[in-house]
């Protein structure tokens, strides 16, 4: 249908920027359901940047020259010469962007430096700097490093992470191949967007904080202040989540993709193994005549000659809103082991709604464990957490629970784990 | 060319700013060329490049204050989907056949379409330099678009040679 010509001067007032609310609404609505406005407006668009690549050209169309015979004088050639180095020097410090580095900040428990070049540390300290093509691995589940961006800019990884500084164009690009991590972006002048791939995902922000859990087949983004912008990779389709939103990320294109509102906290978990969405590390063993779940250790090399047995098990993998951390909370496990030998029992833990805040363990003698072979039930009290970094409070009460491990120094334990709770404090405590 | 004259009016869309849309268009060919993607067909590749510029486009935005109204994406995406089923071949005959109208055009009212989306001046600061008022801006560019339009009709029509 033809428009009128009261109808093409509102679509060419709204692509001016100057209509009132009504007015962009009756805008809007013309567009929605007639194709003919939206055909104008495509015209119109098509004409504006036709009509700019045509001057474009033209200013660029060379003009004939004027001819004059050169006189050489040598200062002026000698002051025009130092002139134009303070002006490319004066242009090139001006226009060089900051280079797109992480130094190390804090860093706890083995980790790797893969320098861009291939040369491995095994030992990184603070102060150590990231730059495009290095690659910082946390190799256990207590393990944690802080990283300044530059503009203010801060992340962490945590438990088995490995993030990348890839070179994006205009963007800082980091690529968090497996892991945990937690970024505050800060907006600064000049400084660059945040963007982090993952397996199934890419996640670009300005100015937020959001966390990102990235495993090869899911990847789960929580925004907590700000926005993010997140694209699955396996077919384009993009969301803006906002704060107090998440996303899941599926590798699968027939799984929903869609920014939902992050449900409320609630004070237990239990991390759903008979639904399998909750094991992040280990690997599944057959069901034998006492367990129909059964989840075995897995070795994880974290240093040359040190290696753990590692089952652990994610909150937000398992679907679950999040678990608020109170003081009278305790982590109970069912397991068997095959020796007698103590086993260690780990969380991670976070602001809620926030950034990374920190790992507590808790030791577990074999007392505790029974006899070797037979299978165990230990419920340890959060007073029994110990925090793994000075600067922690004793208790992570009021924080938000992120994740439960259980670790063995010994292959023979064969450690296995039937189920894993978080519980609430006792009724009277 | 003309696929090209599609992605940057789809960026302009957003952004409104020729040489912005310019860039963005440079943008994503760039990415379409590094990222090695492959796709299925033409189609498939048209769908990706107005998705990417429609991102690149609104991170623009986000990037600037005073910003102007982006469209709501479910327009822009109609927008989209109706240039990508405009036939391919189509393209390149409209693009150049708009290039020629242009050429055709009176001075005076090629003047006003450099003013309004070459140097990027709202309609009141171009009604301010042509000493005229706003409502005139917009009738005459609103008839300007549409001579446009029939013009390059009529040169689609005229059989080629």
């Amino acid at each position: 249908m033809a428009l009128s010509e009261d109808q093409n001067e509102l679509l060419l007032r709204h692509l001016n920027g100057q209509l009132g609310p009504s007015d962009e609404a009756k805008a809007a609505e013309l567009l929605r359901g007639d194709a003919g406005a939206r055909a104008f407006l495509r015209t119109v668009a098509e004409q504006a940047v036709v009509v700019a690549d045509v001057e474009r050209i033209g200013q660029h169309r060379p003009q004939p020259a004027r001819v004059a015979a050169p006189v050489f004088r040598p200062w002026k050639w000698a002051v025009a010469v130092a002139a134009a180095f303070v002006l490319l020097a004066a242009f090139v410090i001006a226009t060089t962007p900051p280079r797109h580095v992480a130094k190390v900040s804090a860093i706890l428990g083995p980790c790797q430096f893969i320098a861009a070049d291939g040369k491995v540390r095994d030992e990184v300290k603070v102060g150590t700097v990231l730059r495009v093509g290095d690659t910082i691995r946390t190799r256990s589940s207590s393990a944690w490093v802080k990283l300044d961006l530059n503009g203010g800019s801060l992340m962490t990884i945590a438990g088995r992470s490995r993030l990348r500084l890839l070179n994006v164009d205009g963007r800082r690009g980091f690529q968090l191949a497996y892991g945990n991590l937690w970024a505050t972006v800060a907006q600064t002048a000049g400084a660059k967007l945040v963007s982090i791939q993952t397996p199934t995902a890419t996640v670009e922000a300005e100015a937020a904080q959001f966390d990102v859990e990235a495993h090869s087949s899911t990847t789960i983004v929580r925004v907590n202040n700000g926005t993010a912008n997140v694209v699955r990779l396996a077919d384009g389709q993009a969301a803006d989540v906002v704060a107090d939103h998440l996303a899941v990320v599926a590798i699968s294109r027939n799984r929903p993709f869609a920014a939902t509102r992050q449900p409320e906290p609630v004070n237990q978990w239990n991390c759903r193994l008979h639904a399998g969405s909750g094991a992040v590390s280990g690997k599944w063993l057959p069901p034998d005549e006492k367990n129909s779940v059964r989840l075995g250790a897995i070795p994880l090399l974290i240093g040359k000659k040190t290696t753990l047995y590692v089952a652990s098990f994610s909150v937000q993998c398992s679907s679950s809103p999040p678990v608020l951390i109170e003081s009278g909370s305790r982590v109970r496990i069912r397991g068997t082991t095959q020796t007698d030998g103590p086993v260690y029992f780990g969380i991670t833990t976070q602001r809620i709604k926030g950034v990374f805040f920190g790992k507590y363990t808790a030791k577990v003698g074999a007392g505790m464990l029974g006899q070797a072979g037979e299978p165990w039930q230990v419920e340890v009290p959060l007073s029994q957490f110990k925090p793994e970094a000075k600067h922690l409070p004793g208790s992570p009460a009021g924080m938000e629970l992120s994740d439960i491990w259980i670790v063995s120094q010994d292959e023979n334990a064969e450690l296995e784990i039937h189920r894993v709770e978080f519980l609430p404090k006792e009724v009277g405590q | 060319m003309g696929q090209r004259d599609r992605v940057s009016a789809a960026a302009w869309l957003v952004v409104r700013d020729a040489h912005a849309a310019e860039d963005i268009f440079q943008n994503v060919a760039l990415k379409a060329m590094t990222k090695g993607a492959q796709f299925e067909s033409g189609g498939a590749l048209m769908s990706w490049a107005f998705i990417t510029a429609r991102r690149e486009g609104i991170d623009w935005l986000r990037r600037r204050k005073n910003a102007p109204v982006c469209l709501d994406e479910t327009i822009l995406e109609l927008l989209e989907q109706e240039w990508a089923d405009e036939a391919l071949g189509q393209a390149g005959g409209r693009s150049q056949a708009l290039r020629d109208c242009l050429g055709e055009l009176p001075a005076k009212s090629r003047d006003l379409l450099k003013r309004r989306y070459f140097d990027g001046h709202a309609c009141e600061a171009v009604a301010e330099q042509l000493g005229t008022r706003l409502d005139a801006i917009y009738k005459r560019l609103s008839r300007l678009h549409q001579t446009l339009k029939k013009c390059i009709e009529t040169k689609l029509e005229q059989p080629a040679g």
